[in-house]
């Protein structure tokens, strides 16, 4: 593959910009149209000959800039480039990108079919700001494998990248289940990863699919009420948490309402600090000054004659 | 055409063996040579490690690899229990790593994570750092066991290394060493002089776990018709349940091995028997989940433990081994009993009682391995 060294003008309808290497292609912004029309084209494309004309190379924006305005463009020649080479060139002139994962995505999906993994590993993905041993990188090269629906909501931020893992587990049925979680909402990572997870596993769990689950556990409707996005998400994942662990939610929403109970009134909190190996319990206060401190000590004592303390520390013990 | 005897199929697997130059004529090397010569596996490979190389490298699929190596570590050990929760204060005589028989459970997997089963073969240095130990004080007791970081009897119709350790310890009066399996080879028997020194252990599980779970391993029928095998020869046996798996259905299946033991063995022949519930390291969870995909057991309740492991929450746990002990306790046992790991909450829930009781489990299972 070659770049000549003259640079050529041609019409902007001879040039034809459908190529699959322009897997980032995108409109011309406003600040670029303003550029060309106060400047001109400082840059020139990257074109091939074609039987028909030209063939872009590089320079999707630039190109449909000038074509709304109906100027020539100016085009440098690339000669003998294959398929790997108009990839390469198109990520070259677009290096200064910024990058998210559904355009990494689509970078892979073009270069996939012509290239062996261990080419995508270590010569591709490095092109795409990722390191080959990391763990971005396998979780990318995990989205090929991926149907092209859930690649399509990678692509629109709907789900994290790191949601990779739990949906490769599941079956079509199971993935079936779970997209409309995906379809109004953006996910943070964490969110995504736990609530994918929990399910999986409480479908392995209790041998029922995950539509099952989704019922059962109320996400369904949680889905259907309308809340704001926060809420959603925070409903649906504290629904998917229990249904994941139900015991331990049930010692917990027990261990939360005797707390509330002996500590109220007062700036104590109280937390189970073990996940109930001990029947111990820890209690917090903060305090900045004397008259704060007596008045701890005062409910402190108060609150040891609550009866409730019994349940505090027998639950999840054989006597509860 | 000479016929090729077939080897135990735990350790059909063995594709290749290396030794450290300097083991090359070792008891040990000797004795594989023998031992493979005549079966299937008498032609694999057989390459010798320098003193340069600083490890093996071996990656051929599900074959294995049958390491003798000359070890420059400690002998003899202390085992890895943590503070969080009773340890039964059992010390490791350390002869090798890996093991040949696959069980989805085992730690072991995460410890070694390739395909080589190393086999500490400078048995003279060892000799030497136990005998330096044990003879110190002759009043001093030590209750051993060789089954941390490997099984104890998987390899041995290859090594013998029971058999040399056994007849080794025929001298220390002070030491009783438990040989912990899933395999049967009771070959190290026409070694032992003192049958109270020796206790033979076996793991136990629940049928289902034992048919779904732990492949190229002896059936639990095997397991328990060599322990019968000892205690008519004048043994005392060891019995783990470890690790109890709770899975649906686990009452039928442990009151149905907990019945069983009692058809082979009587209460008596029973030195000690652990109960333990599945812990596991965090990382250990994905490995199993990636090597054993129809492994299911691993979805569970399970919480970070006191000592970061991950563990089935409380009250599933005391659920299960009361519904065991109270089992086991129906056919005469109980001061046998004990828990592996387990916190003071939950011995009290369980027995009524906790190791402060009675001295400390150590000095209990120290007594109980001694016949007292």
């Amino acid at each position: 593959m070659q770049l000549s060294k003259e640079i050529i003008t041609a019409s902007a309808d001879s040039i034809d910009d459908t190529g699959s290497h322009l897997f980032w292609r995108s409109n011309a912004n406003e600040s670029l149209s303003e550029s060309i029309n106060e400047f001109g084209q400082a840059a020139p494309i990257l074109a091939s000959k074609s039987d028909t004309g030209f063939k872009l190379i590089a320079g999707y924006s630039r190109l449909s800039a000038l074509r709304q305005t109906n100027q020539l463009v100016l085009v440098r020649m690339v000669l003998d480039a294959d398929d790997r080479d108009m990839g390469l060139l198109y990520l070259a002139d677009n290096a200064h990108r910024p990058l998210d994962d559904g355009m990494r995505l689509a970078a892979l999906r073009y270069f996939q079919p012509i290239s062996d993994d261990k080419t995508l590993k270590t010569d591709i993905l490095p092109r795409l700001g990722i390191k080959p041993k990391s763990k971005d990188a396998k979780l990318l090269l995990s989205w090929l494998d991926m149907p092209d629906n859930w690649q399509a909501h990678l692509a629109a931020g709907d789900v994290p990248l790191a949601a990779c893992t739990p949906l490769n587990r599941m079956s079509d049925q199971d993935r079936l289940a779970v997209e409309p979680l995906f379809a109004g909402f953006s996910w943070s990572r964490s969110n995504a990863v736990n609530v994918l997870t929990w399910l999986f596993e409480t479908s392995k769990m209790t041998l029922k699919p995950i539509a099952d689950i989704l019922q059962q556990s109320g996400m369904t409707n949680i889905l259907q009420q309308g809340l704001s996005p926060k809420d959603a998400i925070a409903r649906l994942c504290a629904a998917a948490k229990t249904a994941r662990y139900p015991e331990l939610s049930s010692l917990q929403n027990r261990f939360d309402r005797a707390a509330t109970g002996i500590t109220a009134g007062t700036r104590w909190r109280m937390v189970q600090p073990d996940n109930f190996e001990t029947g111990g319990a820890e209690l917090i206060i903060q305090v900045k000054n004397e008259t704060q401190l007596k008045k701890a000590v005062e409910d402190l004592e108060i609150m040891a004659g609550v009866p409730t303390w019994r349940e505090i520390w027998t639950l999840g013990g054989k006597n509860d | 055409m000479t016929k090729h005897v077939e080897l135990p199929v735990h350790l059909r697997k063995i594709a290749h063996v290396f030794v450290d130059e300097s083991m090359q004529d070792s008891p040990i090397a000797r004795r594989v040579r023998k031992q493979l010569i005549g079966t299937t596996l008498e032609n694999i490979p057989w390459t010798t490690v320098s003193p340069d190389s600083d490890r093996v490298e071996f990656d051929e699929g599900d074959a294995q690899a049958l390491y003798l190596k000359e070890y420059k570590g400690k002998f003899l050990r202390f085992c890895p229990g943590t503070r969080a929760y009773h340890c039964c204060g059992y010390r490791i005589i350390h002869i090798g790593e890996n093991c040949p028989m696959a069980c989805s459970y085992c730690i072991l997997q995460a410890y070694f994570q390739d395909r080589i089963l190393k086999i500490w073969a400078n048995q003279d240095d060892l000799f030497k750092e136990l005998g330096d130990g044990f003879g110190a004080d002759p009043n001093t007791r030590y209750r051993v066991g060789t089954g941390e970081f490997t099984d104890s009897l998987a390899l041995e119709h290859l090594t013998g290394y029971s058999h040399d350790l056994v007849s080794f310890l025929n001298d220390y009066d002070n030491v009783v060493l438990e040989l912990k399996s899933k395999a049967v080879d009771l070959s190290w028997m026409q070694a032992t002089k003192r049958t109270d020194r020796v206790l033979p252990a076996w793991s136990l599980n629940a049928p289902i776990i034992n048919e779904q779970e732990e492949f190229d391993v002896s059936t639990l029928t095997e397991r328990l018709e060599a322990a019968r095998t000892c205690a008519q020869a004048g043994f005392r046996v060891c019995l783990h349940f470890d690790p109890v798996i709770h899975y649906p259905g686990w009452r039928t299946g442990y009151a149905e091995i907990i019945d069983q033991i009692f058809e082979y063995v009587k209460p008596e022949d029973i030195a000690y028997m652990s109960i333990g519930s599945f812990r596991c390291m965090p990382q250990l969870t994905p490995i199993i989940a990636n090597n054993f995909p129809d492994t299911n057991y691993i979805y569970n309740e399970f919480v970070p433990g006191l000592d970061g492991k991950a563990r089935l929450l409380r009250p599933l746990r005391v659920e299960q081994f009361s519904f065991m002990v109270d089992r086991l306790r129906s056919h005469g046992m109980d001061k046998q009993l004990y828990f592996c790991m387990e916190s003071t909450e939950v011995w009290q829930e369980v027995f009524g009682y906790s190791p402060s009781d009675f001295g400390g489990l150590g000095k209990r299972l120290m007594a109980q391995a001694f016949g007292e």
